[in-house]
């Protein structure tokens, strides 16, 4: 135990001290905080899943969903009547959903026999910092409504969207987003420095320097897991603390949360220390972890909804550790759906495992 | 002083596929308090030895045993007694010397206290420079950082892997000094190099390695003895026309950068030698007479001199 912390202090001194360490576990995520808070708006115009409620029994609902449907925007899938929207949103961690409330044919029609004012409305839930989601199904509802209200009236508004929802009571984009930006530094801190750390250590001749050591190899490769789990704690601290004083964020640090940042920093330090392991030349490794790394964070969900992918690159999404990070501390940061975590976590680790085992069988100090 | 055997390699090969053997049925042994070195050209097998007894490698067939103990079943007992200065050594860019002791201490489960440290930083002369960056350090002290870290331990036997490669003639005496001092503490010290002046002047036995064989053992006054004429006359500026003149007369003379070298055995040669010269119209700049060194001998066995761990012509 004390060669490890050995090490890590030791290490830990020189990555303290190299600008580029500092930089992307501290300045990076805040920088990114700071940014997309302020730049991020609306867009996108994929066809996106829209989860929809239905608590009318009447013909305009029905109406109401075919206008959707052929807004060719969005693709419905119903929730179940007796289900509690709140919780089903948490259950599922929907991103989007749309709830038609059960007097809205009796509204709709009253409004044509002018026997009430004002409108008929839907209401959508969104996760707001998904954005592309967000705005396709926003887009969508405002065009059924306007299409129904045409169709019925063609004088005056009949059907409009109430004001849009977030999922959660108080929650704004930044509180979606925060998870992301958490995701992406956990993994470049950790599979980019990895990869390029085991690059630098085989050119340098560290790790058969390290065997002259009563160092094990094993005890190597803990200490960086504990190490990177160190600063990446600190690093979420840093920025959940700049996100909350900047943008009054309601996310909450829960202990699952606590618990994802080691399992990224597992999983992601022995991806790293695999492709280091794996490919000889450093330059060519440090390559192939850009090469690996910048697809996985734009296709995990950190900036845009994996449901807004074509089906293909969904589908590359499910293989992407990147997501099950992303995913689980969202469920727990945001939505509180402490199971869901758990599975994701559960992924995250097993996945961390597979390539820790892989990457200690791999790696050899010495000559052969 | 030196006395029982700490290093004993016995017909050590080491063969890399199809057909290179790295090491060629190397056999030697080193007493406890020696500086033994391993001389040779790149590419001769020095490391590959080196490493082998350092655990880092494992052998084709041969053994080799440090303190009576095989290095290829487990090295782990040995950690605590050997020390290694790998070759081309760079230490830890951002750390500073005394950071660099302290964390290497706690690599073999030492803590060293902040005396120790200084002591130690005193011994390879970087007291100085304690505080400073490693990547700031020059050549010669980042080398003595190295040896500095190979010392944590406090080493029975210490591995040297071409200290001095690169450095420039003072950081190079410097190191030299610190071997010396070292070696006066009664460390055992095997110092692999390509510079005949650094064996010539550290080592108490030699050992010349070529093409993975060894061709001589001893110490240098042995192998100067043995395979070397004793002593030169150099007659300076005497050019080829003198070479050739020389040799007419019977002499055994060879030519160096325009000087003339003769060989002489002993006394009575050299007497013979001169009145065989007298008789000849030689414009030298000067003369003198020079004993022989590991140098000649290395080109004696060779065949070719070494530069800077390459063979020349």
């Amino acid at each position: 135990m004390s060669r490890i912390l050995s090490d890590i202090i030791g290490f830990g001194k020189q990555y303290l001290r190299s600008k580029v360490g500092a930089f992307f576990g501290f300045i990076f995520p805040i920088l990114l905080v700071l940014l997309f808070g302020a730049i991020f708006t609306t867009g996108g115009d994929q066809k996106v899943t829209l989860p929809v409620q239905n608590l009318d029994d009447g013909p305009y609902s029905e109406a109401f969903m075919e206008n959707l449907t052929s807004t060719g925007l969005v693709k419905i899938e119903e929730i179940p009547r007796d289900a509690d929207l709140t919780d089903y949103i948490e259950d599922e961690s929907l991103t989007v959903a749309l709830l038609i409330p059960s007097d809205f044919s009796e509204r709709v029609q009253a409004i044509i026999d002018d026997n009430a004012t004002g409108f008929a409305t839907v209401t959508l839930y969104a996760d707001m910092s998904q954005a592309s989601t967000y705005g396709t199904a926003q887009a969508a509802v405002e065009t059924a409504a306007v299409n129904m209200s045409f169709s019925l009236s063609q004088t005056r508004p009949v059907v409009l969207p109430a004001p849009p929802q977030s999922i959660k009571e108080g929650f704004e984009y930044m509180d979606f987003f925060l998870p992301g930006v958490v995701g992406i530094t956990v993994m470049t801190n950790s599979l980019f420095s990895m990869s390029s750390l085991c690059g630098e250590y085989r050119q340098r001749n560290y790790f058969k320097l390290l065997a002259t050591t009563k160092l094990r190899k094993y005890e190597w490769l803990v200490s960086k897991f504990l190490f990177y789990s160190i600063i990446l704690l600190a690093s979420l601290l840093t920025t959940f603390a700049v996100a909350k004083l900047a943008f009054g964020i309601h996310a909450t640090l829960t202990p699952l949360a606590l618990v994802m940042i080691p399992a990224g920093a597992f999983v992601f330090v022995s991806m790293g220390m695999l492709l280091g392991v794996v490919v000889k030349d450093p330059e060519s490794s440090v390559a192939i972890a850009n090469a690996i790394g910048f697809p996985m964070m734009f296709l995990s969900g950190s900036f845009f909804p994996i449901s807004s992918f074509p089906g293909f690159l969904q589908g590359v999404a499910t293989v992407m550790p990147l997501t099950y990070f992303n995913n689980g501390l969202r469920d727990t940061m945001v939505y509180g759906n402490s199971v869901s975590t758990l599975m994701n976590l559960g992924v995250i680790i097993v996945l961390g495992a597979v390539f820790f085992v892989l990457a200690s069988k791999l790696m050899s100090w010495k000559e052969r | 002083m030196t006395g029982g055997i700490v290093v004993e390699v016995t017909d050590l090969r080491k063969e890399y596929p199809p057909d290179i053997k790295a090491v060629d049925g190397v056999s030697f042994s080193i007493r406890s308090g020696q500086i033994f070195s391993m001389l040779g050209p790149n590419g001769a097998g020095k490391t590959t030895t080196v490493e082998i007894l350092e655990g880092l490698r494992s052998p084709t067939s041969g053994t080799a045993r440090i303190f009576g103990i095989d290095v290829s079943k487990d090295y782990s007992p040995m950690r605590d007694k050997v020390g290694v200065l790998p070759q081309n050594f760079e230490p830890f860019d951002e750390l500073k010397p005394w950071e660099a002791l302290q964390y290497w201490a706690g690599l073999y489960d030492r803590a060293m206290s902040r005396k120790e440290i200084n002591g130690l930083l005193e011994t390879v002369t970087l007291s100085d420079r304690m505080n400073s960056i490693s990547k700031k350090l020059s050549g010669g002290e980042k080398r003595k950082l190295g040896i500095a870290l190979s010392l944590v331990n406090n080493p029975e036997l210490l591995f040297l892997d071409e200290p001095t490669t690169g450095l420039d003639p003072k950081a190079r005496r410097d190191i030299w000094h610190l071997i010396h001092e070292i070696s006066k503490k009664g460390t055992t010290v095997f110092l692999t190099t390509h510079y005949l002046d650094e064996a010539e002047r550290l080592a108490d036995d030699v050992a010349i390695l070529h093409k993975g064989k060894i061709v001589a053992t001893g110490s240098p006054r042995e192998l100067v003895t043995r395979y070397g004429k004793m002593t030169v006359v150099v007659l300076t500026g005497a050019g080829t026309e003198a070479l050739r003149e020389i040799r007419r007369r019977g002499i055994e003379a060879t030519e160096e950068d325009g000087d003339v070298l003769v060989p002489v055995k002993d006394p009575g040669e050299m007497r013979v030698v001169f009145q065989k010269l007298s008789g000849i119209d030689l414009k030298v700049t000067d003369m003198y007479t020079r004993r022989q060194t590991l140098e000649d001998v290395f080109l004696d066995l060779i065949g070719s001199k070494m530069e800077e761990g390459v063979l020349r012509p």
